[in-house]
C-alpha cells in the first residue's frame, strides 16, 4: 500500500514530455499500405448490388475484402460468454446504420485507396429508419432485425433484464404520492484525440504482428483469432498505449479488417480512422429513455420503485447487455428502496452500435435518480439533503440485485457536500452514519419494511 | 525544398502541398507532432516555425521554405529536459500523452514570448489545444510553474515529497 495516497511519477510521464511514446500511428514499418472503407450511405437498407471488380483491378491496390472474404462474420465481444453475436463484420445483404463498412480496399497510398473505395459499385433500396428507441419499442414499429427490434437472450430465453425486489403493489398501496419522471440521456462521443487505428505486420513465421490501440487487448485477441479462424498463437498483439479511449476502444474496431487485408495482401496494413470518420462511424455513450414512478410517504420515505428502461444498443449488439445489466444492478443509484420492479431492454435503432464509456450503464441511471430525488424533494417540499440522508445506502442494505453493502459511502459523501455549501442541517441529519438502520429518525410503521435489512 | 528541424537541415522530397505534418512524420520519421484530425481542429500537430506555434496539418510544406521547425524532441531529452517539460512531468500535466506534444511547445512559446501565471491568459494561449484525458486544470498547473519560473528537482513529486522507489511503480 506504499503508493496509496504518495504521489508517485508516472511510469510513462518522461517519455510522454520528450515525445518518446510511441503510439500505434508512430510505428513505422516499411511498405505499408494505407486503407480505405467503403461505408454505408444509407441508415437502413437492402445491398442489391456490390460489385469490386473496379476497385480490384486498379494499379496499387493490393487487396479489397468484403463479408465474403471473412472465415467467420459474425463474432461479437461478448460470444466467450455465450452471448450471440449479430453484427457482421462487413455488410452482408444489408446496412443497418450510416457509415458501417461494407468493403475495405488496402493500397499503396491514401489517394489510390480512396479512388479505389470510390471505384466500387453500390445500389441500395432504402428501407425505414428509427432513431428514437422509444419509437423503435412500439409494437408496429418496423422491423430492425428478422426477431425485432430488441435483444432477446438473458437469462431463461427472457427479452429483458427483470428484477423484483420486495412487495411492489403493497408499496404503491402504502405510498401517499407517485412521483413519475422520464429521463432521456442523449448519445456522447468519446473523442479521443488518437483515433481508432492498428497496423498489421504479416510476419515470415505465417504470425500477424497487430499493433492496436485497443483498450482491452484480449477481448481484441480473441474477436480477431475468431473471424480469422485462427489459433491465438498464430497473433501476436502489442498494446497497451491508447491514445485515450474512455469506453470506446474496447470495441476492436480496425485490427479485424487489417489482418484480414494484411493476409490477403502479403503486407503490413495500417488503418486509421479521420476525425470524420471518428465521429459519425464510431460507436457512442448509448442514449437511454427511462421512466420512474416511485412510491413515497410524504415526508420523503421512499417505499418502492418501478421502472422501465431502454439502452438504445444501435443497430447491434455489442456490449448493451452487459451495459443493462449493470444499469439494472445499480437502478436506485446510492439509496436503498426496499421493493422494486425494473424492466430493461436492450433495443435496436438505426444509429452506430453503442458501447462502454466511463462508468458504463450506471452514469445513466444516477443522472435519473438524482434528477428524480430532486423531483420528489421538490414536489413534497422536503429538504433535498434530508430526502436522500433518509434514503442514503446503509451498511447491511442491498442492492437491486441482493448484495449487501459493507462499505456504502452515500451518508459522508451527501454531509460532505451540505458542509461544503454550508447547507443548513438538523442535528438529527447530521448525526447520521452510515451505520445499519436502528430506526434512526425512522417512522415506526416503516421499521419493519425500511429498518430491517431482512426482504430487501 | 530545405527546411531545419530542431537545428538539423534536410532536403525535402515530398510534393510541395503536402502538409508540414506529413513531412515531418512520413519523410522524416519524426513522430511527436500527431494527426489528431488534419483538419486544424485540435492542435495535437502543433510545432514552432521560426518560434511560433502553428499547426502542421495546415502548413504546406512549400509555405515554410527555409524556416526553422521545433518539435518536441527538440526542446530538450529525458536527461535534460526543457522546464516546460520538467513542469508536465513534474504536475501530472500528460495522461494519455496525444495532446502533450502540441500543448507543450504552445506553453513553451507562451512563456517564451513573455507569458505570465495569470491562468486566463494560459486559457487563451492554448484556446486551439483539445485535451480529452485531463480536464486542463493540470496543464494549466503546469505553464503557471513554469512562467514563475519555478524549479523542479526531478526527484521531488508536486506535493513536494520526495519520491521513494515504490517497488517498479516509479
Ligand atoms: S491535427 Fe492539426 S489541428 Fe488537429
Ligand atoms: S493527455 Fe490525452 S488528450 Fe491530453
Amino acid at each position: 500500500m506504499k503508493a496509496v495516497g504518495a504521489r508517485v511519477p508516472r511510469y510513462d510521464g518522461v517519455a510522454h514530455a520528450t515525445g518518446r511514446t510511441e503510439f500505434v500511428d508512430d510505428v513505422r514499418v516499411p511498405g505499408t499500405l494505407w486503407v480505405k472503407a467503403l461505408r454505408s450511405p444509407s441508415h437502413h437498407a437492402d445491398i442489391t448490388r456490390l460489385d469490386v471488380s473496379a476497385a480490384v483491378a486498379m494499379k496499387g491496390v493490393r487487396a479489397v475484402i468484403t463479408a465474403d472474404d471473412v472465415p467467420l462474420l459474425e463474432y461479437g465481444h461478448l460470444s466467450a460468454l455465450g452471448i450471440p453475436a449479430d453484427e457482421p463484420l462487413l455488410a452482408k445483404g444489408e446496412v443497418r446504420y450510416k457509415g458501417q463498412p461494407i468493403a475495405v480496399v488496402a493500397a499503396d497510398d491514401e489517394e489510390i485507396a480512396q479512388a479505389a473505395v470510390d471505384a466500387i459499385g453500390l445500389d441500395l433500396t432504402e428501407k425505414p429508419a428509427l432513431f428514437d428507441i422509444r419509437k423503435a419499442f412500439d409494437a408496429d414499429a418496423p422491423r430492425i432485425h428478422q426477431w425485432g427490434n430488441w435483444y432477446t437472450h438473458f437469462e431463461g430465453g427472457m427479452d429483458r433484464r427483470q428484477i423484483r425486489k420486495g412487495n411492489i403493489e403493497d408499496a404503491f398501496d402504502k405510498a401517499d404520492v407517485i412521483v413519475q419522471g422520464v429521463y432521456r440521456p442523449a448519445a456522447i462521443e468519446h473523442v479521443p484525440l488518437e483515433t481508432q487505428v492498428s497496423l498489421v505486420v504479416p510476419e515470415a513465421n505465417g504470425r500477424l504482428t497487430i499493433y492496436s490501440c485497443t483498450q482491452a487487448l484480449y477481448f481484441s485477441m480473441g474477436v480477431v483469432a475468431a473471424h480469422l479462424q485462427l489459433p491465438l498463437n498464430k497473433l501476436k498483439f502489442v498494446g497497451g498505449t491508447v491514445g485515450g479511449g474512455f469506453g470506446g476502444k474496447v470495441d476492436t474496431a480496425t485490427e479485424t479488417i487489417c489482418a484480414l487485408l494484411a493476409q490477403k495482401s502479403g503486407r503490413p496494413v495500417k488503418w486509421r480512422w479521420t476525425r470524420e470518420e471518428e465521429f459519425l462511424c464510431s460507436s457512442t455513450r448509448a442514449p437511454w429513455h427511462m421512466e420512474i414512478a416511485d412510491a413515497v410517504t410524504k415526508d420523503g420515505w421512499i417505499l418502492g420503485r418501478k421502472m422501465l428502461t431502454l439502452h438504445d444498443s444501435g443497430a447491434y449488439s455489442r456490449f448493451s447487455p452487459y451495459g443493462l445489466t449493470k444499469h439494472s444492478f445499480h437502478h436506485t443509484g446510492a439509496y436503498s428502496i426496499p421493493n422494486l420492479e425494473f424492466d430493461g431492454y436492450v433495443v435496436y435503432t438505426n444509429r452506430v452500435p453503442t458501447t462502454a464509456m466511463r462508468g458504463f450503464g450506471v452514469t445513466s441511471v444516477s443522472f435519473a435518480t438524482e434528477t428524480h430525488l430532486s423531483r420528489i424533494a421538490h414536489e413534497l417540499g422536503v429538504d433535498p439533503f434530508e430526502l436522500r440522508l433518509k434514503n442514503a445506502n446503509r451498511i447491511g442494505d442491498t442492492s437491486p440485485n441482493q448484495i449487501a453493502y459493507t462499505d456504502p459511502s452515500t451518508v459522508p459523501t451527501i454531509l460532505a457536500i451540505a458542509n461544503a455549501l454550508g447547507h443548513k442541517l438538523t442535528p438529527d441529519y447530521r448525526a447520521m452514519t452510515r451505520d445499519p438502520r436502528s430506526g434512526d429518525l425512522l417512522p415506526e410503521h416503516l421499521v419493519a419494511q425500511i429498518g430491517s435489512t431482512e426482504g430487501h | 525544398m530545405n527546411l531545419s528541424v530542431n537545428g538539423v537541415p534536410h532536403n525535402i522530397e515530398s510534393a510541395p502541398l503536402t502538409s508540414l505534418l506529413d513531412v515531418l512524420r512520413e519523410e522524416l520519421q519524426i513522430t511527436s507532432a500527431k494527426a489528431g484530425c488534419e483538419q486544424g481542429g485540435c492542435g495535437a500537430c502543433t510545432v514552432l516555425i521560426d518560434g511560433e506555434p502553428q499547426r502542421s496539418c495546415l502548413t504546406p510544406v512549400v509555405a515554410v521554405e527555409g524556416a526553422e521547425i521545433t518539435t518536441v524532441e527538440g526542446l530538450g531529452t529525458p536527461n535534460d529536459l526543457a522546464p516546460v517539460q520538467q513542469a508536465f512531468t513534474h504536475h501530472y500535466a500528460a495522461q494519455c500523452g496525444f495532446c502533450t506534444s502540441g500543448m507543450m511547445l504552445a506553453a513553451h512559446a507562451y512563456v517564451e514570448h513573455g507569458g505570465t501565471e495569470d491562468r486566463e491568459a494560459i486559457q487563451d494561449a492554448l484556446g486551439g489545444h483539445v485535451c480529452r484525458c485531463t480536464g486542463y486544470v493540470k496543464i494549466i498547473d503546469a505553464v503557471a510553474a513554469v512562467a514563475r519560473g519555478d524549479s523542479f528537482d526531478a526527484t521531488l513529486t508536486a506535493a513536494g515529497t520526495r519520491m521513494t522507489n515504490l517497488g517498479g511503480v516509479a
